[in-house]
């Protein structure tokens, strides 16, 4: 039994079915890259796993527990973690307390109110170091650079220390070798949790993925190495078919 | 290490200060400018309260009198009780006029003393309770929180107005006794009342700094930029909301009791909508982001207003509608935000602290509104 | 029977004035996202507006309609211009300065005019009633019905079949694509808005006949507007028809069947469960934003 499993999960919009019968199973500890072209329903597939949208069928089975009802904080408590497309850091919120509200291993409301003081505790250090922002502890979030920001933002996932981690496009607008250090970041995480990672920048998937799960209008299209999928007739028809047709219409 | 927390621990420490020592002596303890001083605390306590949920939370609650008025009638029922004591079957006089035969159940317990002070604090805090689980639970925010808790205060209103039989109706609560604590009588024409009640706002202020210098304090302000993003931490938004709004609601109980005892009555004016719209007013413009500016921001408006609304009697409301705008318009964060700007502008020019590059930012990002919420 | 069928009446006549109102809370809130808590004051200044005309120029209030629907408009247009605009994207502040803006109208009148209740008469033409069996109808009201209808159809040609409707639903649809377009957002708003205002202030002037004119009176017609508006949805002219059709008379009911305020009383938690329960109305639009 897989950490996480997609069974015949479903989501309508209006008429549109965004995720259609869609059936998935990662190993613990697995990183997995999620292909496929626009509006095939990746996004939605990781909104539909960490409870932002509610499925209209099918379950979603993390760790054997089924959370296909469970609100969004209850799955994150059973460890789902969640980074967006766009960076969402706090920009309200100093770099230290960005990181205090990512430390959420105790989310109750009674717990919260002896916290006192963000300190500078063993893991926030270690944290601190791997990104980079130790001169920047107290610095807005929102003055940051665009690079900074998308730093802090996989930091506050490391802090919360998810076994779970669902990722949309880390590397989008990184410089080259801003996404080599997230790919070293990444493969240390590799084992320890379980990742989800939508991303179009192949050379990024070589360097991380092992398996790759290709989506198409909802579907499992293919699924296996990097090397197996790019050879398969029928990703390569789903990627270029809609050129093809253009091509005829012109 | 942190400027906002020590700006906190300083500001407060001066405000103590000068409530306790410097007020007293400037008014050379006269009884009649203390008791005056001390309604202007009570409406501090009230905006401090305001502030809790509105500047650290982003719930705006524009029915903060209601839960003001429920601690004031707590209050005025116990010490119509005690004025009541020797008149007939121990009944208010008002229930007499209205033909009322025995005293209503649920004003029985008001007996006790120490049920008071509980039920002052308590009921409003259960009232707010309700509707923050109401609104809350189904994800109410921004501008429906606002409509919401003013309709609320508006109905309210209404019924304690229509229920003149158990609430003295429009002239609501008079002729009360005064208050008897451990032997102590307060006059509210005394020193040692006014002690009591600079007291009861340090305390209040204390324990209000307690909450958002904590990681509540911290989440709430997180919700308020993102609550979404807030969720995916595994922290139950709702019941972060439903915190503030119940200390909120509690300390504008205790505000309400205090009000009672300054003044020596309770009047449904205390939960109407320009009384509930005045304390937006006096947080707005000590700065809602700052529990010690909001309660300052009361008793400078309220200074005003008894300077002002002698020269113009009926152009004081209409004084303080234009004020109230520029404030929303020009200076959204209130004195405390031009104090604390001022205050980064001086740092960045100190030539101590040249690393200026993150010092300008800061400035920069700090003259922009400080609340950004989508509708 | 009868009486019932007058409190119907009645009822329906009211709902006309509300529908008034409530098309210019729901246009404001629709195009731009405002939740004007100043438009109460707007109808309190049609309905002193109406009084001045009358007392000072001796035109009545039928002649004075075009009159008091710019003059309303106007101040309308100057709120946008020189408050509401800068908040657009702080709504919590925009519910903040309209409320401020309210206050400031309801002072300015009553130190300007006074406190006391004014009275306008009303036209001569509409005086009498149609007798219909039991049913008393006086030609005011029904006046009322038809001439609310007529706005509701006006609102609709010109939010559909004009070229400043299409602007509107372009605006409100896409604001940076429709500048692209060449369309000023920034003028269909305040024209908008302006609008929005002189439909409330056409309704102040009408409710005149029926109720004495105070500084305070716009508040309590607010309300009701505000529910209309939340049962209605915004972006649905017919929502806004029936809601109003069916407040007023709910309202009247109240009022008839408990007392005068648990009738307002029951109103204003009809106001905080429909929000909690149904944020979009009851007439949703049916568009996506």
């Amino acid at each position: 039994m897989g950490h996480l499993e997609l069974h015949n999960l479903q989501v309508q919009f209006g008429g549109l079915r965004a995720v259609d019968g869609l059936n998935l199973s990662l190993e613990q500890g697995e990183l997995r890259c999620l292909l496929g072209p626009n509006g095939a329903g990746k996004s939605t597939t990781l909104d539909l796993i960490c409870g932002k949208t509610a499925a209209s069928g099918g379950s979603v089975i993390f760790g054997g527990i089924d959370v296909t009802h469970m609100a969004e904080y209850e799955r994150a408590r059973h460890g789902i973690g969640r980074k967006f497309q766009v960076p969402s850091v706090f920009k309200d919120l100093s770099v230290i307390e960005n990181l205090e509200v990512a430390r959420s291993q105790q989310p109750g409301v009674l717990a919260s109110l002896r916290v006192f003081r963000s300190r500078l505790s063993g893991r926030m250090d270690e944290v601190l170091t791997i990104v980079g922002l130790h001169d920047h502890l107290h610095v807005k979030a929102g003055n940051l650079s665009h690079g900074q920001t998308q730093w802090l933002e996989i930091a506050m996932l490391l802090m919360q220390d998810c076994k779970l981690i669902l990722m949309d496009e880390p590397t989008a607008g990184m410089t080259v070798q801003e996404t080599l250090k997230t790919a070293d970041i990444f493969n240390s995480l590799r084992g320890s949790h379980t990742m989800l990672v939508v991303e179009h920048d192949m050379s990024f998937v070589r360097v991380i993925a092992e398996q790759v799960t290709v989506m198409d209008q909802g579907k499992l299209l293919a699924q296996g190495t990097v090397a197996e999928i790019e050879r398969d007739p029928k990703v390569r028809q789903a990627y270029l078919g809609d050129e093809e047709t253009a091509d005829a219409a012109s | 290490m942190n400027t906002t927390f020590k700006t906190d621990i300083i500001g407060y420490g001066l405000f103590a200060a000068l409530i306790l020592f410097v007020v007293p002596w400037a008014f050379s303890f006269d009884g009649f400018e203390l008791n005056t001083f001390a309604r202007y605390l009570t409406l501090g306590m009230v905006a401090m309260a305001l502030a809790l949920s509105w500047g650290y939370a982003g719930v705006l609650n524009l029915g903060q009198a209601a839960t003001f008025g429920l601690g004031s009638y707590v209050m005025a029922m116990h010490l119509k009780l005690r004025a009541s004591a020797s008149s007939h079957n121990g009944m208010p006089d008002f229930m007499g006029w209205t033909n009322v035969e025995v005293l209503p159940w649920f004003w029985e317990p008001f007996h006790s003393l120490t049920f008071t002070l509980v039920a002052g604090l308590a009921l409003p805090a259960l009232v707010a309770w309700l509707m923050a689980v109401f609104m809350f639970r189904g994800r109410v925010t921004g501008v429906f929180v606002a409509i919401i808790t003013l309709a609320f205060l508006v109905a309210l209103q209404l019924v304690f107005i229509s229920e003149q039989r158990y609430t003295g109706g429009q002239n609501g609560l008079t002729g009360l006794a005064p208050l008897e604590l451990f032997g102590w009588r307060a006059d509210a024409y005394s020193t040692s009342f006014y002690y009591m009640v600079a007291g009861c706002l340090i305390t209040a202020l204390a324990l209000g700094l307690a909450v958002v210098r904590s990681k509540v304090g911290l989440i709430l302000r997180a919700i308020r930029e993102d609550a979404d993003r807030v969720r995916f931490f595994g922290y139950d938004v709702a019941r972060y909301e439903t915190l503030a709004f119940c200390v909120s609601a509690a300390l504008a109980g205790w505000a309400g009791m205090l009000y009672v005892l300054v003044l020596e009555f309770a009047s449904p004016t205390y939960m109407s909508v320009p009384f509930s719209l005045g304390i937006v007013i006096w947080c707005a413009v000590g700065g809602r982001e700052s529990l010690v500016a909001a309660a300052l921001g009361a008793v400078v408006v309220n200074m005003l207003e008894g300077r002002l609304s002698n020269i113009f009697v009926e152009g004081w409301f209409l004084f303080l509608g234009i004020l109230f705008i520029v404030v929303v318009l020009v200076m959204p964060r209130g004195l405390y935000g031009l104090f604390s700007d001022a205050l980064q502008r001086l740092q960045t020019a100190s030539p101590r602290d040249r690393g200026g590059k993150v010092a300008t930012k800061t400035t920069r990002l700090s003259a922009t509104p400080a609340v950004k919420e989508e509708n | 029977m009868d009486s019932v069928l007058n409190q119907v009446f009645a009822g329906l006549s009211m709902a006309s004035i509300l529908l008034i109102v409530a098309l210019g809370l729901a246009i404001i809130y629709g195009a731009m996202g405002v939740i004007n808590l100043a438009h109460g004051e707007f109808v309190m200044l049609g309905a002193y507006s109406a009084w001045f005309l009358q007392e000072q120029f001796g035109l009545g209030i039928l002649v004075a309609l075009p009159v008091i629907f710019l003059m309303v408009g106007v101040v309308g247009w100057l709120v946008e211009r020189g408050v509401v605009r800068w908040l657009y994207h702080r709504p919590l502040d925009t519910i903040l300065a309209t409320w401020g803006i309210g206050i400031v109208l309801q002072q300015l009148v009553r130190l300007g005019i006074g406190p006391e209740s004014r009275y306008v008469a009303r036209p001569e033409i509409l005086d009498g009633n149609v007798i219909l069996g039991g049913l008393v109808m006086s030609n005011y009201r029904i006046f009322l019905i038809a001439f609310s209808a007529a706005v509701l159809v006006g609102t609709w040609y010109l939010l559909t079949r004009t070229e400043f409707g299409t602007k509107l639903r372009a605006v409100i649809q896409n604001k940076e694509i429709s500048e692209c377009y060449g369309i000023r957002p920034e003028r269909v708003y305040a024209l908008t808005f302006a609008y929005g205002a002189g439909l409330a202030g056409i309704a102040g002037a009408l409710i005149t006949p029926l109720v004495s004119v105070t500084p305070g009176m716009g508040t309590y017609v607010v309300v009701d507007a505000f529910l209309v508006v939340i049962v209605g949805g915004v972006g649905s002219l017919i929502g806004t028809a029936v809601a109003s059709g069916l407040v007023g008379t709910a309202s009247a009911a109240f009022s008839f069947l408990l007392n005068d305020t648990l009738g307002r009383v029951a109103l204003l938690l009809a106001i905080i469960l429909l929000i909690r329960f149904r944020p979009m109305g009851l007439f949703p639009d049916k568009v996506r934003r």
